[in-house]
């Protein structure tokens, strides 16, 4: 085989090279390596996709429950560590600076909450999907119908934010417009979900980390060296990078640290990057404290999240698990604040012009004068880490559909083609609703992303918190939680909505504030719950047989 | 069975199961940490800040007054000019503000060359714009040399010296339609501009360097990531001799 393998290297890694460095702006003109090591990368998830590949029903929702809990961990992390992650958070910090830590500790700290009060108990209750465990729990099929609804708005909305990062870095790797490249990334990623959904989904997860990660790692570690920071550990090396922009850099007289563009390793004292809440970020200390709060109880809401733990023999195993996600995840999100303080040096000069912050990752890669197939590598794992999570929300959008509103609820009796045929058609239908919306480009990916968080917050969150933790809530406490989460929702994104139209409602600044789309989680988490504890104590109790399940089954 | 479990009823509160109870206080000690470590701090960073002007904050208040009569010596006109030029230099700054302090800086440019060079002022900032306005790409040597010849020959007028980051940014600021007036609107919204981006949230939390970080952004950006790991890790520990000491099988 190697003797077949050589000389294709021979003859394409010249190719690469040439047409990589050919680019010498940071937006124009098609990119070939990147491209190739984008299409190389994509190859290979499906191929590992068709080795792994699902044998039955079971096999292909929860991969037959028998990942290893360091494997489970790793599909943890793949399936988490979206366009938000390795694209949007190191935009949400170059442009506020201290607020976009709000993210960071938001996206991790949920971990905690997930672990403490359901990780194991979810594990325990063993059901395929939350809406299962919703239509279970409650006893109600109009709940479980609700609650596939619920999952399936959530999948649309968290995949608005991957398909603009898929879209920027289309747009960067193919040199078209945002919008062409929406539709031609939009096509690529539902024709991959399509071709890779039944396959081995989680073992190519557990890859897609790896080849992630080290897509993110290495250039990181080259900017650090480059620049004169502590390389070796550049998670704490870009410490002294951020306390250097906040005093500022003057200019070598030497000129010896320039970025691509010839410009200076320079910038004016920047304390609005570190302080907390500067005013030059136009954020305050409650919209830091809501965002962290609305990402964290997001977190223990999500369906796609909830889903992982019953790919785990044992709740032991769904605990580790939890574990070892979240350690995989810090290690991406030690490092996505380096990119941002990078970038706002290296961007510093008013030559460089704005930048598309949701592409800052890429860009200051690019501005760091890194090799061009580096960057290429970055922009490619960029657009690996949206496929991964969009086909991951594809598939339990679909399965939402198929498993818990078709089978369940329309047709029982369907048969195994005929349900992966409405999956089938419900990813299709999903990617065209996504893609439209993505087009309107209504906030930065990491802000998009969050709006799912605070959904999940308000809906999904309470019904598996009191579901799991207090045998009296009942169906009737769970419908009034679930409107009360709903209306709060609705009100949120009917006032975003507006203002991105230029409609004024009544209160428009009240209410844009104290519940903005990414943060209305904060009230509605806590309403819904109280209303659904009000409700069950005013209603018929629990039927026995789920309180005795929850005590026999799940805290014993 | 039913009297043990009480009737079946199981709440966080009042846990009917040995397991529960004892899952039950694991779980509220680590949320405790979680939560005090997380908002605590944030709460303790909030108590502790004091607003902290820059240093070009302080200057442009000195001469703001004498700038804004028009009666302006020219020690605090080039102070004035540096500190418009401080702001621009910041990224995060919206194309209007960004005007102001451009006109700002292009006025205080021009009150200090003398009136004889004043057209001759105007006409070079105008020539580099026009170059500006006709390259597709900054590396264009006339561009370069153009913008170095002009930050050369007004860096002296503002007093920036050798290794001042503010003399690259000054060619590019300068704006010739906007040279001859401090507009009204500029005079309106300077001051509000200058403290948005001049006066910072700063406390001995954010002062004090650890591995190189302001500390506050070490902890929220680095320690509480290790903290969540390793509330997992504990709670995992926890629940694993717990089952073992219950003997839970699942």
């Amino acid at each position: 085989m190697k003797k077949i393998y050589f000389p294709i290297l021979l003859v394409i890694l010249p190719v690469i090279s040439q047409a990589a460095t050919a680019a010498t702006q940071l937006d124009t003109g098609f990119k070939l390596g990147p491209a190739i090591i984008l299409i190389s990368m994509l190859v290979l998830f499906v191929m590992v996709g068709f080795l792994f590949r699902a044998r039955d029903t079971a096999d292909f929702y929860v991969a037959g429950n028998n990942i290893s809990r360091v494997g489970s961990g790793m599909a943890i992390a793949s399936n988490w560590m979206s366009a938000a992650s390795f694209l949007g958070m190191a935009a949400l910090m170059y442009g506020t600076g201290y607020h976009g830590l709000a993210y960071v500790v938001g996206w991790t700290g949920g971990y905690v909450l997930l672990l403490i009060l359901m990780a194991g108990q979810i594990r325990k209750y063993g059901k395929y999907t939350a809406a299962d465990f919703i239509g279970d729990r409650y006893y109600s099929q109009a709940l479980r119908t609700v609650g596939a609804i619920i999952a399936i708005l959530i999948s649309i909305s968290y995949c608005v934010g991957q398909f603009g990062g898929i879209g920027l870095m289309f747009s960067w790797i193919l040199g078209v417009e945002y919008n062409v490249a929406v539709l031609i990334g939009g096509s690529v990623v539902l024709a991959y979900t399509l071709i890779s959904g039944m396959l081995g989904v989680t073992k190519n997860m557990q890859i897609q980390y790896v080849i992630i990660i080290v897509s993110f790692l290495i250039p990181l570690f080259i900017l650090t060296y480059k620049f004169d920071y502590f390389w070796i550990l550049p998670q704490i090396g870009y410490g002294s990078l951020v306390s250097d922009i906040v005093a500022g850099i003057p200019l070598n007289e030497t000129h010896q640290l320039v970025n691509s563009l010839g410009q200076d390793f320079a910038v004016v004292p920047s304390p609005e990057y570190a302080m907390p809440w500067d005013s030059a970020s136009e954020q305050t200390f409650f919209q830091w404290i809501a965002i962290a709060f609305s990402l964290m109880i997001g977190t223990a809401g999500l369906p796609h999240v909830i889903q992982r733990f019953y790919v785990v023999p044992k709740s032991h195993d769904a605990r580790w698990s939890v574990v070892w996600g979240l350690f995989f995840i810090c290690i991406l999100y030690w490092s996505a604040p380096a990119y941002a303080a990078f970038g706002k040096i290296l961007s510093a000069s008013p030559e460089v012009g704005k930048l598309a912050k949701d592409a800052i990752v890429v860009y200051t890669a690019q501005l760091g004068n890194l090799n061009p197939l580096i960057v290429g590598l970055l922009a490619a794992g960029g657009v690996s880490a949206a496929f991964s999570t969009v086909s991951g929300l594809l598939v339990a959008g679909a399965s939402a559909f198929s498993h818990d509103i078709y089978v369940k609820v329309i047709n029982p009796q369907a048969t195994p083609s005929r349900q992966l045929l409405f999956a089938r058609l419900a990813t299709i239908l999903m990617a065209i609703i996504v893609g439209v919306i993505a087009l309107l480009k209504l906030a930065l990916i990491g802000q998009l992303v969050a709006v799912a968080f605070s959904l999940a917050g308000c809906t999904i969150f309470p019904l598996f918190l009191l579901g799991i933790w207090w045998s009296g809530s009942n169906k009737q406490g769970a419908i009034a939680g679930l409107i009360t989460g709903g209306l709060v929702s609705v009100i949120a994104l009917t006032y975003f909505i507006a203002e991105k139209y230029g409609i004024a409602l009544p209160a428009h600044d009240f209410i844009s504030y104290w519940l903005g789309a990414w943060y209305f989680a904060w009230l509605g988490a806590p309403l819904a719950l109280v209303v659904n504890i009000v409700v069950s104590n005013m209603t018929p109790e629990t039927p026995i047989e789920i309180r005795k399940f929850l005590i026999e089954r799940v805290h014993t | 069975m039913s009297d043990d479990y009480n009737g079946y009823h199981i709440s966080f509160f009042r846990p009917t199961t040995p397991r529960a109870r004892a899952n039950r206080t694991i779980v509220i000690w680590l949320a405790s940490i979680w939560a005090v470590s997380i908002f605590g701090f944030q709460i303790l960073l909030l108590v502790l800040e004091k607003p902290t002007p820059e240093p070009a904050y302080l200057t442009f208040q000195s001469v703001w007054g004498d700038v804004e009569d028009n009666s302006a010596d020219k020690v605090e006109l080039q102070e004035f000019g540096k500190s418009a030029l401080s702001v621009l230099g910041k990224i995060a700054i919206s194309d209007k503000e960004k005007a102001t302090l451009e006109n700002a800086l292009s006025w205080s440019i021009y009150q200090l060359t003398p009136d004889s060079l004043r057209s001759v002022l105007v006409a070079r900032v105008q020539g580099f714009e026009n170059i500006k306005a006709e390259i597709v790409n900054i590396a264009n040597p006339d561009y370069i040399t153009a913008r170095n010849a002009l930050s050369k020959e007004l860096s002296p007028v503002l007093v920036l010296v050798s290794n001042d980051v503010r003399r690259n940014i000054l060619p590019l600021a300068l704006r010739s339609s906007s040279m001859k007036v401090l507009t009204d609107d500029t005079k309106a919204s300077l001051p509000a501009i200058m403290e948005k981006y001049l006066i910072h949230n700063q406390s001995v939390l954010t002062d004090t360097r650890f591995l190189g970080f302001p500390f506050h952004y070490f902890y929220t950006g680095v320690f509480l990531l290790i903290l969540f790991v390793g509330l997992c890790w504990v709670y995992c520990v926890l629940v694993d001799r717990l089952d073992e000491r219950l003997k839970t099988v699942e």
